[in-house]
Formats: C-alpha cells, structure tokens, sequence
C-alpha cells in the first residue's frame, strides 16, 4: 500500500508535526530515525487515524477516506493496549474479528511459531514480561497480513534474540506478502538492516528521506551527518 | 416476621434502586466514555457535584414530584416502595456514573482503538470494555449499593416508614431509638451491618482477582 503525506499539520506537546510532501513506497520497509520528541510516533500514528490531523491530508493507495481502507492497515503502538486474557487470546482477537474459522486461524498461527518460543500462549497477557508482552502485541497486528504494517519501536523491550528473530519476521512479512512497512526505531543498525528507505526526523518535520544506502554513506542534510558521526564514535 | 419483612424489604428497594442506576450510569457512561463533545467536562463535573446530594433534599424533590398536587400526584405513587426505588435510584446514579466514568476513562479510549484496529465492531468493543473494566464498574455498582442501603432521609421522607408496606431497616432503627427501644434497633443494626458485608463480600468475589499488569 503506497502512503502519500500531503500539508500534514499536528499539533503535539510543544511543537507541530509539519509534512509538506513525503510518499512512503508501497511493499518496502521504511524506517523513521528521529530524536525523542521529533514527532515519529505522531506521523505514525496521524497515518493509522489514531490522532486527529489538524490539517493535511494522507492518501492510502490514491484514497482518502480512512474508513474506505482502514482494514488494510494494522499498528502496533509503543505502549500497545494488551486485554485481560490469554496470550493466544490477544493474538486471535483480530482474526476472530475477521471472521475466521477455528481452522484458518490455528493455520495461521502455526506459520508465526517458527519466530518465537511460545510457551507463554495460555498465560494471562496482563502477567507477562515486557519481552513478551511486545510479542503478542506484535503477533496480534502481524497475523492479520493486512497490506499496511506500522510498527512503533516493536523490539524496544527486548533481548537481542528475540530482536533478531523479530527483525526476521518482519523482513520475512515484507517479502512474502509485499506488505508495506514502516517501523519507528531508535537503532540505526537496526535501519541498517531492515530498512530499504529512512526518513530522518527533526521538530516535527522531515529532514533527510532516501535509500537505506544513500542515507549512511552520503546523507544531504548537516543534522544527519552529524548524528551519525556521532554514533560513528559512540560505536 | 416484622425483621424479616424489612430485611426483604429494604433489599428489595436497595438492590432495585441500584440495578436501575447502574444500567442508566453504564449506558451514558459509554457514551461519555467514547465520545468526545464540548460540554463533557462540565457534564462530569455537573454529576460529580450531585453524588454530594444530601439525602433529605433528594427525598424532598422526589416528595414534590409525586405528592398530590406534584406532576405524578394522580398516579398515588408517595409512600409505596416505587417512591423509595425512584429516591435511591436518583440518588445512587451519579455515584456509579462519575465513579465508573472516572475509573475506565483512562483506558476506554485505549481499548477502543485497540478494538477498531484489529476489525471489531461497537458491539465488540463493548463486550471488551465490559470484561477489561468488570472490576472498575464493581467497585462503581458497590459503593451505589453501599449507598442506598444505608440511607434514611430520602426514603423516610418518600416511603413514610409504614409497618409491613415501606417499613427498611434504617427506618426501623431511628423510629426504635426515638421510642427508646435499642434492643430492637441494636439487632436491626447488626442485621444490616452483616447484610452489608455479604452483599460487598458478594460483589468483591464477582470482580475476580486483579492480574498485575505490566506497565513499561
């Protein structure tokens, strides 16, 4: 699904997210980079109609109107809501929403188990650890193969194996499902390996947007430069 | 037999006063919950004033509304339980709206999303919001309950404490005391205080242990 970001304006905390044009490509993996604060989870989250837009207008695969293709777009937030029930109940929810059978759904669950031991399934989701918690919350959105994936820090809480195997589902998703995804991330290895684009964020606004390759080796913007040098060092 | 006949009497009114409130306070509370207007601030601040409403002055009010020369007065309704059920009701209401709506606003917007993301419908998210905040609206529908059977301005004023028809055990206890007999009010007490405790016990036992949930 192909996003194209048309005079986004949004009001957050103390500054205003501020898009004049940006078109995020339909079956890659897009990564946003940003500071704390730089509006990343807002863009994602004015793209998923979970925020208001002042103004603006987002088109998803040449529409507008959000309740047109809201199906077709899953989010999982940085803080994901989990209900008071089973692991395996959280990640079927939506699937059962859908319509699917006992059958189709079991189907569709055995394909995900080969990312992560799953051994917390019939645990409650409320009692689970930070690690866990997110892979449910990931699953849950996952499961659904909807054409549009937003992904806010998905591995923020968790071990550099499961961040691993996590990233591999998300490039295995991409690939066999050409869905469009786009991931808020604090890791530029993690955009390294991941992303096929980055957008760099800065006040609201968007500072450096380009090929994963042009963005490390030859970034335009001074910002940019400097934050990877920066982390150049820290390394 | 007279215990008795108040014990079921003052249950009855109590339990009915709060069963009609809490469903009115669940259905606007979902209204106030999931949508966003103007004047909802000043709405919620409005009934949250009210669950300070004296008792006497409900009892007053609903005295007026259906006394003879009231709106309701050709339907003969002062001094029947019906009377007693519409004081508790108006009564208790604002208590289980503002505290539900007080206690689930936090996350209702959360579980909405959530809900309409993954495919769900209103109804879906209902029956979500209803199982995610069981232990929130219990708490609502017991202090309600807590409340109505323990009060006696409102329904002293609109029941009129007639023995064998709107006699309830806080009526029974400060006529007793008036007339000096606090054997019988003392045994009321008890009777009321134990009944208390089953039916919070009840409701406590309703809303299930709490899983600790895991905030980061």
């Amino acid at each position: 699904m192909n996003i194209y970001i048309e005079g986004l304006l949004k009001r957050y905390e103390k500054t205003v997210l501020n898009i004049e044009k940006l078109n995020i490509e339909s079956g890659k993996v897009t990564a946003i980079l940003g500071l704390n604060g730089s509006g990343k989870t807002t863009l994602l989250e004015c793209i998923a109609n979970i925020k208001n837009k002042d103004e603006g207008k987002i088109y998803y695969d040449g529409i507008e109107d959000f309740e047109r293709v809201k199906n077709k777009i899953a989010i999982m937030q940085q803080r994901p809501y989990i209900f008071n029930m089973s692991a395996l109940d959280n990640i079927v929810l939506g699937l059962k929403y859908e319509g699917l059978d006992e059958k189709s759904i079991n189907k569709r669950i055995e394909k995900y188990k080969e990312y992560y031991n799953l051994d917390f399934l019939h645990k409650n989701a409320k009692k689970l650890s930070g690690g866990e918690t997110a892979k449910v919350a990931l699953l849950r959105v996952a499961v659904l193969e909807r054409p549009l994936l937003l992904l806010d820090e998905p591995t923020a809480n968790m071990d550099i194996e499961s961040t691993l195997m996590t990233e591999k589902l998300i490039k295995d998703i991409n690939k066999k499902n050409k869905t469009t995804i786009v991931i808020v991330t604090h890791d530029l290895f993690q955009a390294q390996r991941l992303a096929d684009l980055v957008i760099f964020m800065d006040k609201g606004k968007v500072i450096e947007y380009s090929l994963k390759d042009e963005f490390f080796s030859n970034p335009k913007n001074d910002l940019v430069k400097k934050f990877l040098k920066r982390s150049d060092k820290n390394d | 037999m007279e215990i008795l006949k108040i014990v079921i009497t003052s249950l009855y009114v109590s339990l009915t006063a709060t069963f009609i409130a809490s469903f009115f306070a669940l259905v606007f509370g979902m209204f106030f919950l999931t949508k966003q207007f103007k004047l909802k601030d000043l709405f919620i601040k409005l009934f949250d004033s009210f669950t300070a409403m004296p008792p006497v002055l409900m009892g007053l009010l609903v005295f007026l509304l259906l006394s003879k020369n009231g709106p309701l007065g050709k339907y003969n309704l002062l001094f029947t339980p019906f009377a007693m059920i519409l004081a508790q009701t108006l009564l208790v209401f604002p208590i289980i709206f503002t505290l539900m709506v007080k206690q689930i606003d936090k996350n209702a917007l959360r579980i909405q999303k959530t809900c309409y993301m993954l495919g769900g419908r209103y109804k879906d998210f209902l029956t979500l919001i209803l199982k995610e905040c069981k232990n929130e609206i219990m708490t609502a529908v017991t202090s309600g309950f807590s409340r109505a059977i323990s009060e006696v301005g409102a329904v002293m004023m609109v029941g009129g404490n007639i023995k064998g028809y709107t006699r309830v055990m806080t009526t029974f206890i400060a006529l007793e005391t008036s007339k000096g007999n606090f054997k019988g009010a003392v045994l009321v007490g008890v009777i009321l205080l134990c009944i208390s405790f089953i039916v919070n016990a009840i409701l406590y036992n309703l809303k299930g242990r709490e899983p600790n949930e895991y905030l980061y």
